[in-house]
C-alpha cells in the first residue's frame, strides 16, 4: 500500500467500533478485510486469526499479534432522570471527559444514542483546580428516566467518537492503540504476499487486551506459536514529556527490552533493522511490557517473544496522535523478519 | 425549522471575544435590506426595525456574539503552541478536545502529558501550563507557516440535535440570544425597536457598554444563555435552573439586580402566554445587563436567559422547547414593556 492507502486503511480501522469484550465491530471488518490475505477465521472471544500462505511441517510459527479493543465505557447505572452512569473498559483518562461527546452502543451498536459527558460548573465546585473525580461524572443523553431505560441497557458499551483526521504532517484518532497497530500487520500481510517466509506466518488481531489480555491468552493458546511478537503502541513524545521516558513519532517503531522477552529475539529484530537499514528505537521496560507479549510468551509450553511499539502521543484519550511513517516502518521490519528469521 | 437552522449557522462560526467579525458578517447577511443596521467601532451591529406603531418607549434588545475560546500566546521550538483561554473557561474542560486555530483553521488538538507517565501530585492538578496545542508541526518555523501569536482557538464541534428536542454544540452562549434576535427581525413587530449584537461580552461586557451609550434606550432586554446545573452530584439548591423549565427571569445575579416591575412584569407576560417561565436558584454569573442597566443616567433592564448545561464548553446543551419559549415570550414582553 502506498502511504495514503495506509492512511484510507488506518481511518476505516480507527472509526469502527470495538470497546473491551465488545469487539464485533472491528472483528468483523477485519475478517472481511483479510478474507483474499490467507485462512482467517473469528473466534467466540472477538479475536480474528489469519494464517497467511500454506502451513509447513518443517518451519517453525510466527505469530504477529495487534489487539483490536479499543478503550471505552460500559454503563452500569441509569438515574431516575435519565443520566447514564459509566464505567470505564480499560484505562481511560478520566481528564478528557468533562464536556466531551459520548456515544452510547445500544442494541449492540445498531442504536447509536448520542450524549454527553457532564461536567458541574466550576463556580459550583470546591476544587475546580484537579480533575474531576470519575464518580461524578455521568452521560447526559437528552432523554428523561423511563425513555432513557427504556433505550439503553445496562451492560451498553459507549465511547468518545473522534474520527481519524490529519493535524500537520501527523494523524490524530480515536483508537490509534492499538489500529495503528493492526494497520501495520496489514500493511506486513501485503508486503509478504507472494513470498517465501523462514516461519509459517500467523497474524493474530486479540480481543481484551485493555482489561487482562483474554484474547491473547486463548488465542495464543490455539495457534501454539513458537515465536511470538506483539505489536502495540507506546508513548511518544509530545511537548510535555521529557524524552527519556518516550520516543519520537516519525522514527520507527521501538523494539522492547524487558525480563520478559527473549534477547536474542530483539536483537535479532535490532540486526535486520540495522541491515535493511529501517529506522527502529529502542524501549527498555524493567518489568514486564503491559501488552499482549506478557501473555503470549507464557501459553502453553511457553514461546520467546519480542515487543514492536509504535510511538503515539496522549494515549487513551480521543486525539492520540500518530506518524503514518511508523506504520510503514513497523511493516518493513516485521516483514524483512518473517522472510529472512533467524531464531 | 428556520430558528434551529440559523442557531446552527450561529453556533458554527468561530468568534471568540474580539473577533466577531465572521458572527457580525452573517447577522449582517440576514438583516441588510430588512432594517436600518450599522457597525459601530467595536464591531457591534446596531439595527433599528420599524413597527406598525411609534414605539412609545425606547427600547433595545441585546444579545452577544462572542463565545468563550483560546488564544495563542506562544510557539514552541517543537512546533506545538502554548495558549491561554478568553472568557471563563473551566480548563479541566479542555484536555483532548479539538480545535481550530486562527482564520486559516488550521485542526489541532489539546495536548497534556500522558496519563500513564504522570506522577501523584501530577495526577490531581490541572492547569493551562500543562497543555499546549498540537497542530502536528515539527519545529516553531514549520508552525509559523500556518499560525501567529494572538490567533484565535475555537473548539471543533459537531451542532447536533439528540435526545429528547435537544441540542449540543459550542457557542450557544449567546448564539442563541442572537438566532432569538434575528427570527423576531424577520416577524411582523407592532412597535419601533431597537436591536443590538454586541462584542466582548465574555471579557468584561464591554461591547453592550458603547451600544447601550449609543442606543442610549429607556428599558433593555437582554437575551443570554445562563448555567443550568441541573444534573447529578449536584445539590438542588445549587442547580440555578432546569432545562425544560422555560426562560429564566433573574430577579439578581453578579453583575445586576433587575428592575422589581419588569421582573414581575415577565412573569406575568409569561403565564398570559402559557409558556412555563423559571428564576434563578443562585446568585450567581452575569451578562450584558451589568453594563446595560447603568448606561448614560440609567435603564430599565431585564434578562431573559436560556437554561443551558455544560456552559462555556464545546458541548452547551438546551431544550429546544426553551428556545422556542424564549423568542414567544420576548416577543410578547416587548409588547408590555410599550404598553406601561
Amino acid at each position: 500500500m502506498n502511504t495514503a492507502d495506509i492512511e484510507k486503511t488506518l481511518a476505516m480501522l480507527c472509526a469502527a467500533d470495538g470497546v473491551s469484550g465488545a469487539e464485533d465491530g472491528i472483528s468483523r471488518l477485519l475478517s472481511e478485510y483479510l478474507a483474499d490475505s490467507g485462512d482467517t477465521a473469528s473466534d467466540a472471544k472477538g479475536n480474528v486469526i489469519c494464517r497467511l500462505g500454506g502451513f509447513d511441517e518443517s518451519k517453525k510459527t510466527l505469530l504477529l499479534c495487534a489487539h483490536i479493543d479499543e478503550i471505552g465505557f460500559i454503563v452500569n447505572y441509569i438515574t431516575d432522570d435519565g443520566f447514564l452512569k459509566v464505567s470505564p473498559c480499560g484505562g481511560i483518562d478520566r481528564r478528557v471527559l468533562p464536556a466531551s461527546r459520548v456515544t452510547v452502543l445500544a442494541d449492540g451498536g445498531k442504536n447509536r444514542i448520542k450524549g454527553v459527558f457532564t461536567s458541574v460548573p466550576p463556580h459550583l465546585q470546591s476544587k475546580a483546580h484537579s480533575p474531576a473525580p470519575i464518580d461524578e461524572l455521568f452521560v447526559d443523553i437528552g432523554l428523561d428516566g423511563t425513555h432513557s431505560k427504556k433505550a439503553v441497557n445496562l451492560g451498553d458499551r459507549a465511547l468518545i467518537e473522534a474520527p481519524l483526521m490529519r493535524i500537520g504532517s501527523l494523524v490524530s484518532s480515536k483508537a490509534l492503540d492499538n489500529r495503528i497497530c493492526a494497520a501495520a500487520l496489514l500493511e506486513t500481510a501485503d508486503l509478504l504476499n507472494g513470498k517465501q517466509t523462514a516461519y509459517n506466518v500467523v497474524l493474530l488481531f486479540s480481543a481484551g487486551e485493555e482489561v487482562g489480555s483474554f484474547g491473547a491468552k486463548t488465542a495464543g493458546y490455539s495457534i501454539g506459536a513458537d515465536i511470538s511478537i506483539a505489536v502495540d503502541v507506546t508513548f511518544g513524545k509530545s511537548h510535555s514529556e521529557s524524552e527519556k521516558q518516550t520516543g519520537a513519532l516519525g522514527s520507527g517503531a521501538m523494539i522492547g527490552i524487558s525480563p520478559v522477552l527473549s534477547r536474542t529475539l530483539s536483537q535479532t529484530l535490532m540486526n535486520i533493522a540495522k541491515t535493511e537499514k529501517i529506522p527502529y528505537g529502542i524501549e527498555v521496560m524493567p518489568q514486564r511490557t503491559g501488552t499482549d507479549a506478557d501473555a503470549l510468551s507464557v501459553v502453553k509450553g511457553g514461546s520467546i517473544a519480542a515487543t514492536v511499539s509504535l510511538p503515539i502521543r496522549y494515549m487513551h484519550t480521543p486525539v492520540e496522535t500518530a506518524d503514518i511513517s511508523d506504520i510503514e516502518n513497523t511493516a518493513k521490519l516485521l516483514a524483512a523478519f518473517a522472510e529472512r528469521g533467524g531464531v | 425549522m428556520e430558528l434551529i437552522k440559523t442557531l446552527e449557522e450561529l453556533c458554527n462560526i468561530g468568534g471568540i471575544s474580539g473577533d466577531e467579525s465572521a458572527a457580525a458578517e452573517y447577522i449582517i447577511s440576514k438583516i441588510d435590506g430588512k432594517c436600518e443596521w450599522r457597525l459601530d467601532p467595536l464591531g457591534n451591529v446596531l439595527a433599528f426595525k420599524k413597527g406598525a406603531n411609534k414605539a412609545p418607549h425606547k427600547l433595545m434588545l441585546s444579545a452577544h456574539m462572542d463565545e468563550v475560546g483560546m488564544i495563542v500566546t506562544y510557539i514552541n521550538s517543537d512546533g506545538s503552541l502554548c495558549f491561554d483561554t478568553v472568557g471563563g473557561i473551566d480548563i479541566r474542560i479542555l484536555y483532548g478536545k479539538r480545535v481550530f486555530v486562527g482564520s486559516g483553521r488550521i485542526p489541532g488538538v489539546i495536548g497534556a502529558k500522558a496519563l500513564h507517565l504522570l506522577s501523584d501530585s501530577e495526577k490531581e492538578s490541572c492547569s493551562l501550563s500543562d497543555m499546549t496545542i498540537d497542530i502536528g508541526c515539527r519545529n516553531a518555523d514549520d508552525a509559523l507557516k500556518l499560525v501567529s501569536l494572538g490567533d484565535s482557538v475555537v473548539f471543533d464541534s459537531q451542532f447536533t440535535i439528540f435526545g429528547n428536542n435537544r441540542i449540543c454544540s459550542k457557542a450557544i452562549d449567546d448564539r442563541a440570544g442572537c438566532a432569538v434576535m434575528l427570527a423576531l427581525m424577520d416577524m411582523p413587530l407592532k412597535y419601533d425597536m431597537q436591536f443590538a449584537f454586541v462584542t466582548q461580552e465574555e471579557v468584561g461586557l464591554r461591547g453592550a457598554q458603547a451600544a447601550a451609550y449609543s442606543a442610549d434606550p429607556e428599558f433593555a432586554i437582554v437575551l443570554e444563555s445562563t448555567t443550568a446545573s441541573d444534573i447529578p452530584c449536584c445539590a438542588d439548591e445549587k442547580r440555578v435552573c432546569s432545562l425544560g423549565g422555560g426562560p429564566v427571569i433573574s430577579y439578581m445575579d453578579r453583575r445586576t439586580i433587575y428592575d422589581k416591575e419588569l421582573y414581575a412584569k415577565a412573569f406575568e407576560t409569561a403565564k398570559e402566554l402559557g409558556i412555563p417561565a423559571q428564576t434563578k436558584t443562585l446568585i450567581a454569573g452575569g451578562n450584558d445587563a451589568g453594563a446595560i442597566s447603568v448606561s448614560r443616567g440609567g435603564v430599565r433592564t431585564i434578562a431573559l436567559s436560556l437554561p443551558c448545561r455544560y456552559l462555556h464548553s464545546p458541548s452547551c446543551v438546551i431544550d429546544i422547547a426553551d428556545l422556542e419559549n424564549t423568542l414567544k415570550l420576548t416577543k410578547k414582553f416587548a409588547e408590555r414593556i410599550m404598553e406601561l
